[in-house]
């Protein structure tokens, strides 16, 4: 069996590691945004996955903010709909969207609920949020662009907890039964569950032995590191030919010293403006 | 009728490079000539039901027309969020080629029965749910439905049923009537009970009682304004339906009644059992038993009427 893990790197500890640079505090600032003005939402979810968003929507994806919906454009899908607030910090820097609308998340008349939909935010593909439903419909969405003779890529975002859903691993299957080369999962692997740590709950060891036993080709990344993320994700269309996982190694809540590591910080209902405010010095101090 | 369902799909493909068929694990044999022939729009997926509709949600997105085959109870039960949130929630025109309706698989047992499916789908906002009566309702519907960008869901019987409706140019969505306004009764049924209930008509008739029978190929709305002449509060009306009793073609009516304020105390149903049966034989002995057979149905009608057979004895 060929590995293409890189073993000898702890990324794990790389990814703790990793000093934040200006836009990734810039972009967790547009996060804090809308959990101030909604007062609620999952913050430990989009601070695990935010550089993974910014270093597709940076760099990789074929993307227009003026004309979200152009035909050629690089399908990305948020299985993981409670990362949401990552995904909205993103699309609203891009200009999606206008900023301003972080600030009435969650509102009555707002687009933008707790989780993403495509029937009203632009840039959102496919609406997410029961978990184990992106990658199914990204199969699909590879599928269409090989039958019409597009080159656009596929990039599923899915959550570590998420692989416990048994739709995930039929649609892998099916993935390479189709030689899917043009799909990408990308696993944003922080470790943590709602219930403790995944290891303690239902372990995925060993994940990129999983995948690759599924038939994928299979890269390991520090998720917090844009550059890398940059390289790894990045590759020439290849539509007939083994997907790819990445397991792209985060840490949940990464930036505050408050959050990082916590499930405290997965999703609260009720966050007040002092924290809020707390949160953001912690964000300046790193 | 799931062959003419079929049949249709392959000729819909010849045509559109956009339909689609998906099926999971259905056999060797099934549509084997579009295999062969359209390659590229035939796909043989696995027994992967949940994938299977996100996967069809997906391509239905770029702007496929993905006609979705499995047995209905492997829809309805095993796949429903995916049905409701990648299919319903999405509005696409993904098409849900439900296999063995009711109780076709009854030999199988309550594992392969799609007993409350109707009441299922028919609650998906944005789904339009069929019970077609026969193959040539079957062959106008899937035609139809080509040009139609709603989820669908289509209920099949067991394949082979008698052919009852006429050949009509196309599939309308409204009721079709057998029988005038002057009749003592009315059935209201779908599917391929109807073929039952114009079995009741003619016994009835020849009873010298009036009755007259509306079928509801499609079920999400069943356009009673479109028929009330037919009946008045002295009608006795028989809700007929292989299914069970709620939520399907009686809390249909039920709705359909109170938006044209119709008094229902003459309003009778018989249907399937709110319970998983443990019996198997075939789908007529479940029919029968349950009083769904064209003798039972007209006897069940000569009660309410007040006209009882007479005792032999």
């Amino acid at each position: 069996m060929i590995r293409y893990s890189e073993m000898s790197i702890d990324y794990k500890k790389e990814s703790r590691e990793i000093k934040l640079d200006l836009r990734s505090k810039q972009l967790r600032n547009l996060v804090l945004d809308a959990l101030s003005g909604g007062g609620r939402g999952h913050l430990g979810p989009a601070f695990s996955l935010i550089e993974i968003i910014r270093a597709l929507y940076d760099t990789v994806l074929l993307h227009d903010p003026a004309n979200p919906t152009f035909a050629k454009r690089d399908r990305f899908i948020l299985s993981k709909g409670h990362g949401c607030l990552g995904l909205y910090a993103v699309l609203s820097d891009f200009g999606y969207f206008p900023k301003e609308m972080l600030n009435n998340f969650c509102g009555f008349e707002s687009i933008l609920g707790g989780h993403p939909e495509s029937a009203t935010i632009p840039g959102v593909e496919f609406s997410t949020g029961s978990l184990g439903h992106g990658l199914p419909f990204g199969v699909g969405t590879a599928m269409a662009g090989r039958l019409l003779n597009e080159k656009w890529q596929t990039y599923v975002l899915v959550g570590d907890g998420e692989l416990n859903e048994g739709s995930i691993w039929e649609s892998a299957m099916h993935a390479t039964q189709h030689k899917l080369g043009a799909l990408t999962v990308i696993v944003d692997f922080n470790g943590l569950q709602a219930s403790g740590q995944i290891d303690s709950v239902v372990s995925l060891t060993p994940l990129a032995e999983k995948w690759e036993a599924f038939g994928f080709k299979v890269y390991e990344v520090n998720g917090h590191d844009t550059k890398s993320l940059e390289t790894v994700i990045s590759r020439p269309f290849n539509d007939i030919g083994q997907p790819v996982a990445i397991l792209a190694h985060t840490v949940k809540g990464k930036g505050l010293i408050s959050a990082e590591n916590s499930n405290d910080w997965h999703h609260k209902a009720k966050i007040t403006f002092e924290e809020i405010e707390t949160l953001r010095s912690e964000l300046e101090q790193i | 009728m799931r062959q003419q369902a079929l049949r249709s799909v392959y000729e819909l493909a010849k045509s559109n490079p956009k339909v689609l068929f998906i099926g999971s694990d259905l056999g060797a044999g099934t549509l084997s000539d579009m295999k062969k022939e359209l390659p590229a729009q035939f796909f043989m997926e696995g027994i992967s039901e949940q994938h299977i509709i996100g996967f069809a949600a997906g391509l239905a997105k770029e702007g496929f027309l993905p006609y979705v085959n499995t047995i209905a109870t492997f829809f309805a039960r095993r796949a429903y969020e995916q049905i409701s949130l990648d299919i319903g929630l999405h509005c696409l025109p993904v098409r849900l080629l439900a296999s063995g309706g009711g109780m076709v698989y009854a030999p199988l047992g309550p594992t392969h029965t799609a007993i409350e499916d109707l009441s299922l789908i028919m609650n998906i906002p944005n789904f339009k749910v069929f019970a077609p009566a026969d193959a040539n309702e079957m062959k106008l519907l899937i035609h139809a439905s080509a040009q139609d960008d709603s989820p669908y869901y289509i209920r099949f019987g067991k394949g082979g049923e008698r052919i009852v409706t006429e050949e009509y140019e196309s599939f309308d969505y409204m009721p079709k009537i057998w029988g005038n306004s002057q009749s003592e009764a009315i059935i209201f049924t779908t599917g391929i009970l109807l073929q039952h209930c114009l079995d009741a008509r003619k016994k009835l008739d020849e009873l010298g009682i009036s009755c007259s029978v509306v079928h509801f190929p499609y079920l999400s709305n069943l356009n009673l304004e479109s028929i009330k002449e037919l009946f008045n509060e002295k009608t006795i009306i028989l809700c007929a339906e292989e299914h069970v009793p709620k939520g399907a073609l009686l809390t249909a009516i039920l709705h359909g009644f109170m938006q044209i304020k119709f008094n229902i105390s003459n309003l009778h149903a018989i249907s399937l059992p709110a319970s998983f049966s443990h019996k198997y034989g075939n789908q007529n002995d479940h029919l029968e038993i349950n009083g769904l057979t064209g003798s039972k149905i007209a006897l069940k009608l000569q009660f309410l009427l007040g006209k009882p057979p007479k005792s032999k004895l």
